[in-house]
């Protein structure tokens, strides 16, 4: 603030003052790059700010010595002496970044505290780092920047989203996501909306795809009790604080252009038409089959000889490549304008933004268009308005993927002598077919005709909007109040040709709304006791709701699909629909924070929060959460004296958090409306639909944190070693019960759940000079075991159809399979390992077991930054040692012979008497391999793999063209390789998933997912 | 102090507010209020027979039929594969779903049972009559469900080995399997209670003859010939039924004349404007056996089943051999032309069936047991049994009667294992009538609380 001052009343000076003397120069960073809109202030009282190429010019300065500020923030201040003479005289400066960043402000919540003062664990991410890498979606940018923040890209799907865990899950069937806050409103995260009427088509809506990347300021991710205590009720798994940018009083512009393109970066190796029938000959005659095989879809098993011979010819003639025709090459095209203007008492940020991202699967895409207006208004001396809204339309092209088709079909399905269209005329039961008509198997059509001829289109409307009145009755008293509306309307948007349905043109859509108010009142309160003591207080209580309706809609006869049809939108209204029940909860909360501050080294803090939640009853309704933290920067105590170490603090917190993601009425006893439609022999009936548990309660977790930053070497070299340790207890259970009950689920708190682990995070300024090297790395590893689920089995949980299970002693998600041993090399047969440890050809339910799972040993990031003259070149490598990845799909494409084509890995079968191979004898028959009959699912821990990875995540090559006017030109590379034993697609995976138990009980499982893109782009940033 | 009292009042302005946090379900109903009227409960009485329309419009009687000996393996279907091989896991979805609905009828049953004293509008006759339906699903349930999950009734001579979560009142606690003679012993009871308090004539629902019927059958497979043959004559010598003068039993639009007991497919021009609405009740059936829309349906009868008939010597003269087309695949035609039906549980034809063989086994009665055989061959245009039949013809005719009769109506296994129970040599598609497949797995949610005995898999082949 006093550098601002200064600034302007150097203005005020100058316009007054003229004489001959100029001082000018540039000002730049360790490694020569200029740092735009730096403070040069001239003997504590004349300033001016930098342009954009860090050049700064004072005239009318006296003659003789002068003392010189250079400052910029998150750099160290610097100060020169010249002697000022006639004429032009010149001082370039060199600032140092301050690495521990002690007068850095983060933002936490509710407010924002100077980082030497932070007494909790929070990683804050410049905004540079979320813009620099071509993601489908802006929180896959956080892999490997922050410790304890595991953030796994889910597909190379457009929009796809990320899996994202702070310090682990402690959440089972509620989310285990962090919560995300935008300036300073919690917005609405919901993942499972494109699972309308069992269309999701294997992909998760993404509710973060509609923030653009552009309009962020910085990201602070909270991940202690002390940081996210003040957001108690939901702060179990973490919080991540977005703060979008705002106005300045200098009006400025910036635009931003983005070009490339993508490809699979791993490709599936599916068999072609010769390997099949090879594979599935040879099948047929070990299990006693003579002839030719039959084929599924062209033969079968109880047909003539000859009538399997005809169809095994009639395949040999058609191979169809079907990854080659769901594949391509995705372009990418994105602009973004921005603006920040401003006058005495007001300013403003504007931004605007259009992104096309296609991906690699040919027909999918995801198309945003965005803008925001940020505004500032002082209104008065003691009262300042902060108003924030931002629309957005993101529009995904779906196809269907992973085990809905597209992709996922080639890797299954789709057997390669299937043709994509019928050569000749052709008659199937009954129907008669024309030449170069799609070919049907199974009544199905096949995905290329599925992408042709089905219109489909998910469409997110997103509007932020934030107001916040601040008030300063009193000195050093600010009074906030603030109001904050998030909507969502999420419409899928589907239309069919009758030539597809065999029934009639068909549109429908399913329309989702979700809206979410927050209104709170803040005040904070600095009362220095003397010098050296500070009471900072905060109180405030906060009022959150949420409304979630939905509408099914249906247009038979339609001739196109709704969002193309002015005639069918305008009459949504009478259509034929079905009325979702609306879903509503709501969380009413007080909070209070106390932070008090000793000869600016010792820092207390303490934070209560009461939270109300309309989720639980009234006899456990509210929940308490209070955290303790402290910190104490050592290295400022006088009697401190380090040549290396030139900084070093400690700090350490204890606190309470807790969760309530569940559904909403799920403590209701419930039985169906009135009027549900369902009759028995024409009378209407009423039935229950889930028990009542009025009991349920609040999931808590105690978290016990501490952490040592140091600065070595002048704060060259940055460490800094954090530990916790949280206990998560009365988790939140969707329990299966036994059908018996007349229910087969059930909500209650019965888990306890542990997470520990350490984080490091080092940065090290290598090279200073013309050739800067800056090497930034994070390592953390999470402990996750699961202590306690009562009187349920492993089974009583799962991850969906993952065949992860929830078992004390072992993690979340754990893998729970029969055991493999090895392939028998007299039999060929599979050899499993039964629970007293013991070899057995005998497959069974029975001796399933931990074989695995998903939790990492260690994950991280690491970062290199180069630099030279006006290049730099950045390289983020990510990588994750020690999880396991259960390739869930692997076990029908390298399992039994069936109709899924199959991986060209199943080669190394067994053959004869003494090989050694990794399959078995091949059979078309699962009780070869004594699965049960009818269980052509051979779960078994042969397909648990080794996930530990090592991935070039980003490597971008920038150049700063010099000039007035800072331009940047950059080419940008993402996945660029992948160093791992897995011998899948990707592993680094996270899959469509059914529900948040789901998401939290089966990362690390694949199932046909896609894989992720590799993708190369060009950018140009100009700011002027 | 104004500094205090400032905050104190920004601190404690939403206090009070409580109500904020009041949501409630909206169009649906909170269980404690769900049930204060007779109508409400005469609604969720109807929501059983609701998941009895959906347990029998073909799914009960496909897997029972996999079981036994008149199907050939599915064509492609895993889950009947996994029945037909008598290799079911909990991970087996037919399975699983056909024991959750058994249970789900069972629950609301007893809800009806439990919630008398919350309807005060009742009068005693409803009570009673809606006691007596509760009670006859409940035991509907349990009976389908204790064939299909445990070894048959006789399996141990004092009926001691396990059977299925006998559930008598609502209640969210585990349970461990009772024993199948404990819940044998449960189900006559209920069906006792039912056969005397339900009306004669009750529409689409349970009447006494029902009851009735049910307690003839489950006699009769207890081996208890005497009252088997006291509840058929008491539903034979109502009157109340006669046989059909053709073969098809699945009618739709009218309860078929020797219907006893069964599932209503529900049709209403006037429902819909443009269209008639109907409530289909019989998918399964028509969906898995029709052949005459399908040139590949799931279901066709097993080439020992046509060996089984042509070895009989009856050729085409028997008109019940319109029901299938032998060939490569030996397809079903019973249904065939059929899109909607009612599928009965309890008929006329099997209770004449079970009566003669009953009869045969005492001994006693033999003209009226031919006269019940022959009246059904005669209206088959069958080959007559001949007046001087012996116990033992007369035995085996009622036997391959009640096979032919019962066609795809999944209880012929259970005839057939009540012969193994008695001592015959059975075999069943090569395993043992008793082998541990036979009994189906449970649903993987019985899974989930330790201390539940499953049922070991498999052992069959």
């Amino acid at each position: 603030m006093k550098n601002i001052i200064a600034v302007f009343a150097a203005i005020v000076l100058l316009s007054i003052t003229a004489k001959a003397q100029t001082l000018s120069g540039f000002v730049y960073d360790i490694n020569g790059t200029p740092l735009p809109s730096s403070t040069v202030i001239v003997d504590g009282s004349i300033g001016v700010f930098c342009d954009y190429n860090g050049h700064y010019e004072i005239k009318a300065l006296s003659l003789g010595k002068h003392s010189i500020e250079f400052s910029f923030i998150g750099y160290l201040k610097k100060t020169l002496e010249i002697d000022i003479t006639k004429g032009e005289n010149n001082l370039n400066a060199r600032l140092k970044e301050d690495a521990v960043m002690i007068n850095d402000v983060v933002v936490v919540g509710y407010g924002v505290q100077r980082r030497k003062e932070v007494t909790g664990s929070i990683a804050k991410i410049d905004a540079k780092k979320i813009t620099a890498v071509q993601t489908p979606s802006f929180e896959a940018a956080l892999q490997g920047q922050a410790a304890g923040v595991q953030v796994s890209q889910s597909s190379g799907a457009a929009g796809a989203g990320s899996l994202i865990r702070i310090r682990g899950v402690a959440s089972i069937s509620g989310s285990g996501d962090p919560l995300v806050v935008v300036d300073g409103i919690p917005i609405t995260q919901e993942y499972f909306l494109n699972r309308r009427a069992g269309y999701g088509g294997g992909f998760n809506n993404n509710p973060l795809a509609s923030i653009n990347p552009n309009d962020i300021a910085s990201i602070e991710i909270l991940k202690d009790a002390a940081a996210t205590g003040i957001y108690g009720s939901r702060g179990a798994n973490g919080v991540i604080l977005i703060t979008t940018k705002r106005g300045t009083s200098k009006t400025s512009f910036e635009y931003s252009s983005r070009i490339g393109f993508s490809k699979v970066a791993s490709r599936p190796n599916m068999m072609n038409t010769e390997e099949y029938l090879t594979i599935r000959q040879e099948a047929w005659e070990n299990d006693g089959g003579t002839g030719y095989v039959w084929l599924p879809h062209m033969s079968s098993s109880t047909d003539s000889p000859e009538s399997r011979k005809a169809a095994y010819l009639r395949a040999v003639e058609t191979n169809t490549d079907w990854v080659d025709e769901t594949i391509g090459t995705g372009m990418k095209n994105a602009h973004s304008f921005s603006a920040r203007t401003g006058g005495d008492k007001w300013s403003m940020y504007s931004g605007f933004a259009y992104d096309d991202n296609e991906s690699y699967m040919l027909g999918n895409s995801y198309t945003r268009i965005s803008g925001r207006i940020n505004l500032d208004i002082d209104i008065a001396p003691w009262a300042k308005l902060l108003f924030s809204g931002s629309m957005s339309e993101g529009r995904n092209q779906r196809v269907s993927m992973a085990w809905s088709g597209g992709l996922g079909r080639a890797m299954s399905q789709a057997l390669p002598y299937m043709p994509v269209r019928y050569e000749n005329d052709t008659l199937v039961n009954g129907v008669s077919y024309e030449s170069g008509d799609f070919y049907q198997w199974n009544t199905n059509w096949n995905m290329v005709a599925e992408r042709e001829m089905k219109k489909w289109r998910s469409t997110e409307n997103r509007t932020f909007t934030n107001a916040q009145l601040i008030l300063t009755p009193l000195q050093d008293l600010h009074v906030k109040f603030t109001g904050g509306f998030d909507r969502m309307l999420v419409e899928e948007d589907m239309w069919e040709p009758e030539a597809f349905n065999n029934y009639l043109d068909q549109g429908n859509l399913y329309s989702n709304t979700i809206l979410n108010w927050n209104v709170g009142v803040t005040a904070d309160y600095r009362y220095e006791i003397d010098d050296t003591q500070a009471l900072t207080f905060l109180v405030g209580s906060e009022y959150q709701r949420a409304d979630n309706f939905s509408w099914d809609y249906y247009f038979p006869n339609s001739p196109s699909p709704v969002y193309s049809s002015d005639s069918l939108q305008s009459l949504l209204d009478t259509a034929d629909r079905r009325v979702n029940l609306p879903t509503q909860h709501s969380f009413l909360s007080y909070f209070s924070r106390i932070n008090y501050s000793l000869d600016d080294r010792y820092f207390f803090q303490a934070t209560m929060r009461v939270d109300g939640s309309s989720r639980f009853g009234r006899n456990s309704r509210y929940g308490f959460f209070p955290a303790v933290s402290a910190g104490w920067v050592i290295s400022d105590e006088n009697w401190f004296n380090s040549k290396n170490i030139s900084f070093l603090k400690i700090r350490s917190s204890v606190g309470k958090t807790g969760a309530a993601n569940i559904p909403d009425y799920a403590r209701f006893g419930t039985y169906s409306p009135t009027n549900n439609g369902i009759t028995y022999a024409g009378d209407s009936i009423l039935y229950p639909i889930q028990p009542a548990n009025p009991d349920l309660k609040w999931e808590s977790t105690r978290t016990i944190d501490g952490s040592v930053e140091i600065g070595l070497l002048q704060d060259r070299l940055v460490l800094e070693v954090g530990a916790y340790h949280k206990w998560s207890t009365d988790v939140l259970m969707n329990v299966s019960v036994p059908a018996s009950t007349g229910f087969t689920n059930y909500w209650d708190n019965v888990g306890t759940v542990m997470n520990r682990g350490i984080e490091l995070s080092i940065k090290s300024y290598n090279t200073t000079g013309r050739l800067g090297w800056v090497t930034e790395l994070n390592v953390s590893k999470n402990y996750n075991e699961l202590i306690d689920i009562g009187e349920y089995t492993p089974d009583a949980i799962s991850g969906g159809s993952n065949d992860s299970r929830v078992i004390v002693g072992r993690p979340i998600g754990s893998f729970y399979l029969v055991e493999h041993s090895h392939i028998d090399t007299e039999t060929g047969l599979p050899v499993y390992i039964d629970l007293e440890g013991n070899e057995t050809f005998e497959y069974s339910n029975d001796i399933r077991k931990y074989v695995g799972d998903g939790l990492p040993d260690f994950i991280g990031g690491m970062t290199n930054s180069f630099t030279y003259g006006n290049w730099d070149l950045t390289a983020l490598v990510s990588f994750s040692v020690g999880a396991k990845i259960f390739d869930s799909s692997a076990k029908r494409q390298l399992g039994v012979v069936s109709d899924w084509n199959m991986r060209t890995e199943l080669f190394d079968r067994w053959q004869q008497p003494g090989d050694e191979a990794t399959y078995p004898r091949l059979t078309l028959d699962e009780t070869t391999y004594s699965l049960p009959s009818g269980f052509p699912w051979w779960n078994t821990s042969l397909f648990i793999y080794d996930a530990s990875y090592m991935r070039l995540r980003n490597l971008t090559l920038g150049y700063n063209v010099p000039g007035k006017n800072e331009i940047r030109l950059a080419v940008n590379a993402t996945n660029v390789f992948t160093i791992t034993n897995f011998p899948g697609l990707d592993p680094e995976v996270v899959r469509d998933f059914e529900n948040a138990q789901d998401r939290n009980m089966s990362a690390n499982v694949t199932y046909l997912t896609p894989p992720q893109e590799r993708a190369f782009t060009f950018s140009i940033t100009a700011n002027f | 102090m104004k500094m205090t009292t400032f905050l104190l009042a920004i601190s404690l302005s939403l206090l009070s507010c409580d109500r904020l946090l009041v949501f409630e379900p909206g169009e649906v109903i909170l269980a404690e209020d769900a049930i204060s009227t007779t109508d409400d409960l005469q609604r969720l009485l109807v929501s059983t027979y609701d998941v009895l329309g959906n347990l029998y419009d073909g799914r009960v009687q496909i897997v029972n039929e996999l079981r036994g000996d008149n199907l050939a393996e599915p064509d492609n279907n895993n889950d009947y594969k996994a029945v037909y091989n008598r290799e079911t896991t909990f991970f087996t979805g037919i399975n699983g779903g056909i024991y959750t609905d058994f249970y789900y009828a069972i629950y609301r049953s007893n809800v009806v049972l439990g919630s008398f004293d919350l309807v005060e509008d009742i009068t005693p006759v409803n009570r009673t009559r809606i006691t007596a339906e509760a009670r006859f699903v409940r035991a509907v349930c349990h009976l389908g469900a204790v064939k299909m999950f445990a070894q048959p009734f006789g399996y141990t001579s004092d009926n001691s080995h396990l059977g299925i979560p006998l559930r008598l009142e609502a209640s969210q606690d585990p349970l461990p399997r009772a024993s199948v003679g404990e819940v044998y012993s449960a189900i006559i009871d209920d069906f006792n209670y039912a056969a005397e308090h339900l009306p004669s004539s009750n529409g689409a629902y349970a009447t006494s003859d029902a009851a009735n019927g049910y307690l003839a059958h489950m006699h009769f497979l207890m081996q208890d010939w005497m009252e088997t043959v006291s509840y058929c004559d008491a539903i034979i010598s109502s009157g109340h039924y006669a046989l059909d003068t053709d073969l098809n039993r699945f009618e739709s639009g009218i309860t078929n004349v020797e219907t006893i007991f069964g599932i209503q497919s529900f049709m209403d021009s006037d429902l819909l404007e443009d269209a008639t609405f109907v409530d289909f009740r019989c998918e399964s059936l028509r969906d898995n056996y029709r052949s005459d829309n399908n040139p590949t349906p799931q279901l066709t009868f097993s080439s020992d089943f046509i060996n089984w008939w042509n070895g009989l010597g009856e050729g085409s003269g028997d008109a019940r051999a319109e029901w299938f087309t032998s060939g490569e695949r030996n397809f079903c035609n019973r249904f065939n032309g059929l899109d909607v039906f009612n599928v009965p549980l309890i008929h006329l034809t099997g209770i004449m069936l079970i009566r003669a063989e009953a009869l045969s086994e005492l001994n006693e009665n033999f003209s009226s047991a031919i006269a019940d055989i022959n009246s059904i061959r005669s209206r088959a245009n069958a080959s007559l049994l001949s007046e001087s039949a012996d116990a033992t013809l007369i035995r085996n005719a009622a036997r391959i009667d009640y096979r032919k009769e019962t066609l795809c109506e999944g209880t012929w296994v259970d005839q057939l294992q009540r012969r193994g129970t008695m001592g015959e040599d059975i075999t069943i598609r090569g395993g043992s009538w008793d082998c541990p497949g036979m009994a189906l797995q449970f649903s993987n949610t019985e899974n989930t609380v330790s201390g539940f005995v499953l049922n070991p898999e498999g052992g069959c082949l």
